[in-house]
């Protein structure tokens, strides 16, 4: 493949993005074969995935490996920078792909399954492509199978509401990226690299004008996959019609993905300190209407979907206090955000697929039906609001410190509007657990339980819900080194450029 | 026995029961009854110590400490004490209902929880152990399902949140300014920071203990959580979960700030602790005059317990030796007699069928005897009769506004213990005096499981008010550790310079004198006895259901305060509930579902990003 | 520079269609426009004036200023990228017309709020 530098044990981050891709490109050929197995190849390439970024992850903590595509030196080739924040998304996205992918084992069960299996390792190798590149147009490539896959995947049901979502979803996505590839175009014929680490060298020599109107158009166009404020309205449709393994993904890696491109792009490439405190009210007024919009809501899809809108906006707020621990905030509220709710969508699948209907008025007496898949989803919830013991908790702790350790006035009333939103997160989700627990369905009410697969997924979900949740010094290495990756860019440029 | 032992038997036996109760329910109970006494019996050899130990591990880099000490060790027996009375309680009681696994899981899990915040050394365990605490305890009020239920948890919740969060950002606000969340640190180095930033704190801290020790005007959660929640469970809520409240302010205002920073904190003639004191006046007597207007037996102890909370943060806040020993055994007393009330009503409600509506119900004092004297005793703790351990609290207390010279604080007192009076005597009075309706000519007593607690209770009521040395003892070096000097305690009660209270002296002037006039009764004539229908009424026909006086018990009273005393806080915090999810529905509909409305806010969005960065320069 | 106005003048007719137009197909074609200027402006980026081609067929090239190759293969990338896209569209479009018999975008409102 090419020169690689610095590995300590043999291990190529290549592979994270080539394995995916590959076995996607395999899996029509083993449907040659047989039918039934293509459902197990996801399973396999993400545990291959995890395993990898695990054993990467002590050669990562030290220095960031660099690997150059082609043999080229960097700024000429394309290369991918494993550093700290890559490896942890991967091992997120590779985690959380296994996790849902056995859940679909049961769950997937009509329509063209051998498509959703090709899409889902397509969508997945497009997020760890946008975590690990080091060079722009890549970034933009590896966006766009991201989002393309999960335009056809939204559409996957077929039915009515799907199509609708996924055709405004498309529009929407499509005007972003042509803006995104506007703005890359612009920031190339200023400085005529395309590579991550050498615009990000060069970013103060040029104009203010000619820097300013490629950010705003990345960011806008980066920013329509990451569901800020107002260019997130395709996200409640796309992630009610889609089938509930794919609302997993989609709200747990994919608009995460997306915030990570735009986090890159605002602090690496064009290291804009003073542009934050404008992403500081915008997280906020996205929280606050992801919350008020949820609160309303009678399907529980579009509920979650709001609720992933408002923990977006909370996480975009913590990264723009940019002091360590607000970006430390911002890492550690991505993992409990995508843990708790990838638990609450696949929990909610079982339940809608129960009860035959998303209204959350015909969830009543599931704790009796599904008692199992109604504690997972209660616990998802706490999590969610920041509970203790769950994850959500020191995350959210986090946050508060970083916006209060910077002492000025108008991020304690921020954090204090930000607790609010809390607040009217934790109405929603109470009113859902007791429509659960303690109203008197009037269903079937035999109890059956949802398949084993989806338990052993969500019953993984739970486990690491508690145990991070109890013991968070388990992540806080690699969070520490994902956030001082982030605010010295000029250590980043180093280890590439060399 | 460690500290941590008491805990893991405390968190471990919850999960256990849960599980063995799949294995079978008789099991699960005697477990249930197993862990409760075993936790009184560690919480009892945990006398005197003053214990505290820094764990290994920590959270987030700030360390885990549990430590004990008088105040703790005083409130932790009250919490055992109470769960394992109301876990013996609730075996016949609650036997009947479904989902009982969950039932006992919860109520040992909230035990537990609570257990958790007094040991806890730190802040960072305090809030966690919290929070454990109120989502638990929203989890078990909404169990009888049933919308009032229902909506009783989330207004609990709703409220115990917004407390937490305050309590959060203050926690915080701590942590950035000195480093460390130890108590003990903090006790040190909070000595030196300016006033403001003590007063900010101290308000977000106080909302939280406000909020959950249900003061007016922020008691809004207690009556319908008291009221729908099940009654051996109720009893928990009254006698020791409001008090965590209590907890926390003693926590914060003595052990953290300390005398000489509480006293610095006025500004002009308001100072923080007259607040406070303000705010429990104000609760004695709307409480008090709210609780008369009630039907409910359960609601009219849900809002004497709002009072009587009034009565320990008038006595605490007032930060004299005296008002701290008051306040402190009230808290004691009221858990006691309140806990007391509640296995009453529930005794009530478990023998009639759910009945709790005052109107109904009537001259079951032949029936249920052994209720009835738990129901009396425990009327009387609550009014403050002397032999009773009320008494000398309430003496503690009014003793301490006199000597204070605060005469409208004085009178709102004297108010209060009025109003309770009154609304003890109805309780008692449509519930057991009078006659009996026809209905309920086959009741019987209740079983012994639920016998046990009330007659415990009972006898504690009058062991503590004829030797109040016992407590007193402990609570006078609870007043010492936070400062203030110590009284003159003995067995039988207090000596000081201002009067002498010897509560065996009364005692014995007592029995004399009932001695002597039960002598006289006994040499007189007997009164003959007569039927309850043998009566005269002109010829008519006798009719049998309308002889008990129940209804519009104090109706001349009710016509006068009635218009005064709408609770308009409540009304507030709806009207304000409904204006947020007004708002809430019509921001819904910035999504229109018009794609070209949303590809026109992405072009907005550029807009006004380039409209930002050329007005301000941001970049 | 006014060719790159001009590209990007193209750029707003595109999106102009797809704000206003309601026929789903118009829309498809607008998305189409916007993605035809921004290749049209990538080429752009890369002319030099008095440059030729950026292969070397004969020695005598050596010396002689070539344009931008990169932005032509960043262009065939985005073409390919717009090919998925506008199938995709073409796709939903036929199954939009199967399922609410109309090509009008403001009638596909189901989902609201």
């Amino acid at each position: 493949m090419g020169e690689l530098s610095l590995l300590s044990n043999g291990v190529n981050p290549v592979l994270l993005v080539v394995v995916p891709l590959a076995l996607a490109f395999a899996v029509p050929l083993i449907g040659f074969v047989s039918k039934k197995i293509i459902k197990y190849i996801p399973v396999v390439a993400f545990l291959f995935n995890l395993i990898v970024a695990l054993l990467l992850i002590p050669s990562v903590l030290k220095q960031p490996i660099v690997v150059k595509i082609g043999g080229f030196a960097p700024p000429f080739c394309i290369n991918l920078v494993a550093g700290p924040i890559g490896i942890l998304f991967s091992a997120l996205i590779a985690l959380a792909g296994l996790l849902v992918s056995i859940y679909a084992l049961n769950y997937i069960r009509e329509g063209p399954q051998e498509k959703y299996h090709i899409l889902y390792l397509l969508l997945l190798t497009g997020a760890t492509g946008v975590v690990l590149t080091g060079d722009i147009f890549n970034l933009f490539v590896f966006f766009e199978i991201l989002c393309i896959s999960s335009y056809a995947l939204v559409a996957y049901l077929g039915n009515k509401a799907g199509i609708e979502s996924s055709i405004k979803y498309l529009i929407q996505g499509s005007v972003g990226s042509s803006l995104l590839l506007l703005g890359i175009g612009l920031l190339y014929g200023q400085f005529g690299t395309l590579n991550m680490a050498d615009i990000a060298n060069q970013i103060h020599s040029a104009s203010s004008p000619s820097i300013f109107v490629p950010m705003v158009l990345m960011i806008t166009g980066l920013g329509v996959e990451a569901a800020i404020f107002p260019l997130n309205a395709w996200l409640p449709d796309a992630h009610s019609s889609a089938p509930s393994s794919i609302s997993a993904i989609l709200s747990g890696i994919a608009i995460e993905v997306g915030l990570y491109a735009v986090i890159r792009v605002l602090f690496t490439i064009f290291d804009a300190s003073n542009f934050l405190m404008f992403f500081v009210f915008l997280g906020v007024l996205t929280l606050l209407i992801g919350e008020m919009c949820a609160f309303s809501q009678k399907n529980i899809k579009r509920m979650l979907a709001y609720s992933s809108i408002g923990q977006i906006g909370l996480i975009v707020f913590a990264f723009s206090i940019a002091n360590t621990y607000g970006v430390t905030g911002g890492f550690f509220q991505l993992i409990s955000h995508t843990l708790g709710k990838g638990l609450l969508f696949l929990a909610a699948g079982y339940m809608i697929y129960r009860s035959g209907s998303m209204d959350i008025s015909t969830f009543e007496g599931m704790g009796k039906r599904m008692p199992l898949t109604s504690l997972f989803f209660t616990v998802g919830a706490f999590s969610i609001v920041g509970l203790p013991p769950f994850i959500g908790f020191p995350s959210k702790f986090m946050i508060v410190r970083a916006a209060l350790s910077t002492g000025e006035l108008l991020f304690t009333i921020l954090i204090g509007i930000v607790l609010l939103g809390t607040v009217i997160e934790g109405a929603y989700f109470f009113r859902v657990v007791q429509v659960i627990y303690f109203k008197k369905g009037n269903g079937n009410p035999e109890r059956k339980k949802a398949p084993i697969s989806g338990l052993i997924s969500m019953f993984i979900f739970v486990i690491l819900i508690l145990v991070i949740g109890v013991y968070p010094n388990l992540i806080t290495k690699i969070l520490n080194s994902a956030a001082s990756e982030l605010l010295n860019r000029i250590d980043y440029i180093r280890s590439v450029l060399g | 026995m460690t500290l941590e032992l008491l805990l893991i038997v405390a968190f471990g036996g919850a999960f256990l029961t849960y599980f063995l109760g799949k294995i079978s329910p008789k099991l699960r109970n005697s477990f249930a009854v197993i862990n409760a006494l075993a936790l009184v019996v560690m919480t009892a050899c945990l006398y005197g110590q003053t214990v505290e130990k820094t764990l290994h591990f920590g959270f987030l880099g700030m360390p885990f400490v549990l430590r004990i000490n008088m105040l703790s060790w005083f409130f932790a027996i009250t919490i055992v004490g109470i769960g394992l009375l109301s876990i013996i309680y609730s075996l016949k009681y609650i036997e009947n209902e479904k989902r009982l696994d969950y039932y006992y899981f919860t109520t040992l899990f909230i035990n537990a929880s609570m257990l958790g915040t007094i040991i806890c050394g730190d802040l960072v365990s305090f809030f966690i152990f919290w929070e454990m605490m109120s989502w638990s305890t929203y989890l078990l009020i909404s169990y009888k399902g049933g919308d009032k239920a229902l909506f009783a948890g989330i207004k609990y919740i709703i409220m115990s949140i917004i407390g937490s969060l305050a309590m959060l950002i203050g926690i915080i606000s701590l942590y950035t300014h000195f480093g460390t969340l130890e108590i003990s640190t903090l006790a040190v180095q909070i000595q030196g920071a300016s006033l403001n930033y003590i007063l900010f704190i101290l308000i977000m801290f106080s909302a939280a203990f406000i909020i959950i020790n249900a003061f007016w005007p922020l008691h809004t959660w207690l009556p319908d959580a008291h009221a729908e929640a099940v009654s051996p469970f109720s009893s928990i809520l009254s006698a020791v979960l409001v008090r965590k409240g209590m907890y926390g302010l003693y926590l914060f205002m003595y052990m953290i700030l300390g005398l000489n920073i509480l006293n610095k904190l006025k500004f002009g003639f308001i100072s923080f602790t007259g607040v406070f004191c303000w705010i429990g006046a104000i609760t004695i007597v709307f409480a008090a005059l709210t609780a008369l207007l009630q039907n409910d037996s359960k609601r009219i102890l849900a809002w004497s317990t709002v009072g009587q909370g009034g009565y320990m943060i008038l006595g605490v806040a007032f930060a004299t030796t005296l008002g701290m020993a008051g306040g402190t055994f009230h808290i004691l007393n009221h858990c006691i007699y309140i806990g007391l009330l509640f296995f009453v009503a529930g005794a009530i409600e478990y023998r009639t069928g759910g009945i709790r509506d005052l109107d109904s119900l009537g001259g079951l004092i032949k029936k249920m005897p052994i209720t009835f004297i738990g129901g009396l005793v425990g009327i009387l703790g609550l009014i403050g009769m002397p032999l009773t351990n009320g008494f000398v609290s309430k003496w503690l207390i009014y003793k301490t506004l006199i000597l204070g010279n605060r005469p409208f604080l004085a009178f709102a007192a004297f108010l209060g213990t009025w109003g309770t009076i009154l609304y003890g005597y109805k309780f008692i009075h449509n519930i057991f005096l009078g006659q009996l309706p026809e209905k309920y000519k086959d009741i019987k007593e209740v079983p012994f499981t639920m016998r046990l607690p009330i007659i415990i209770l009972t006898v504690l009521v009058f062991l503590f008010g004829i030797l109040p040395g016992i407590p007193l003892k402990m609570i006078n070096i609870i007043g010492v550790s936070l400062g203030f000097e110590s009284l003159n305690v003995s067995l039988g009660g207090i000596t000081s310079d201002s009067g002498t209270l010897n509560t065996i002296n009364i005692f014995a002037g007592i029995l004399v004198a009932g001695i002597i006039i039960w002598l006289i009764f006994k040499a007189g004539r007997k009164a003959p006895k007569v039927n309850q229908y043998d009566s005269y009424a002109a010829g008519a026909a006798i009719p049998k259901g309308k002889y008990h006086y129940t209804v519009n018990f104090y109706n001349p009273l009710e016509r006068m305060i009635t218009p005064y005393l709408k609770d308009f806080v409540d009304a507030f915090y709806i009207k304000i509930t409904e204006w947020i999810q007004n708002l809430c529905n019509s921001v819904r509909r910035v999504y229109t579902g018009y794609v070209s409305n949303y590809v026109m806010y992405i072009v907005l969005f550029l807009a006004f990003l380039i409209f930002v960065q050329l007005k301000w320069s941001l970049w | 520079m006014t060719l790159y106005l001009m590209a990007f003048f193209l750029f707003l007719v595109g999106l102009y269609g797809a704000v206003t137009k309601k026929d789903i197909i118009k829309i498809i074609l607008s998305i189409g426009i916007m993605g035809y200027s921004v290749n049209l402006f990538l080429i752009l980026i890369a002319y030099r004036t008095g440059a030729i081609y950026p292969i070397l067929s004969k020695i005598e090239d050596l010396g002689i200023p070539m344009v931008d190759p990169l932005p032509q293969a960043l262009v065939l990338t985005s073409i390919v990228i717009e090919l998925g896209i506008t199938a995709l569209l073409a796709a939903l479009a036929i199954r939009i017309y199967e399922k609410y018999k109309t090509f009008d975008i403001t009638k596909v409102r189901r989902l609201k709020g």
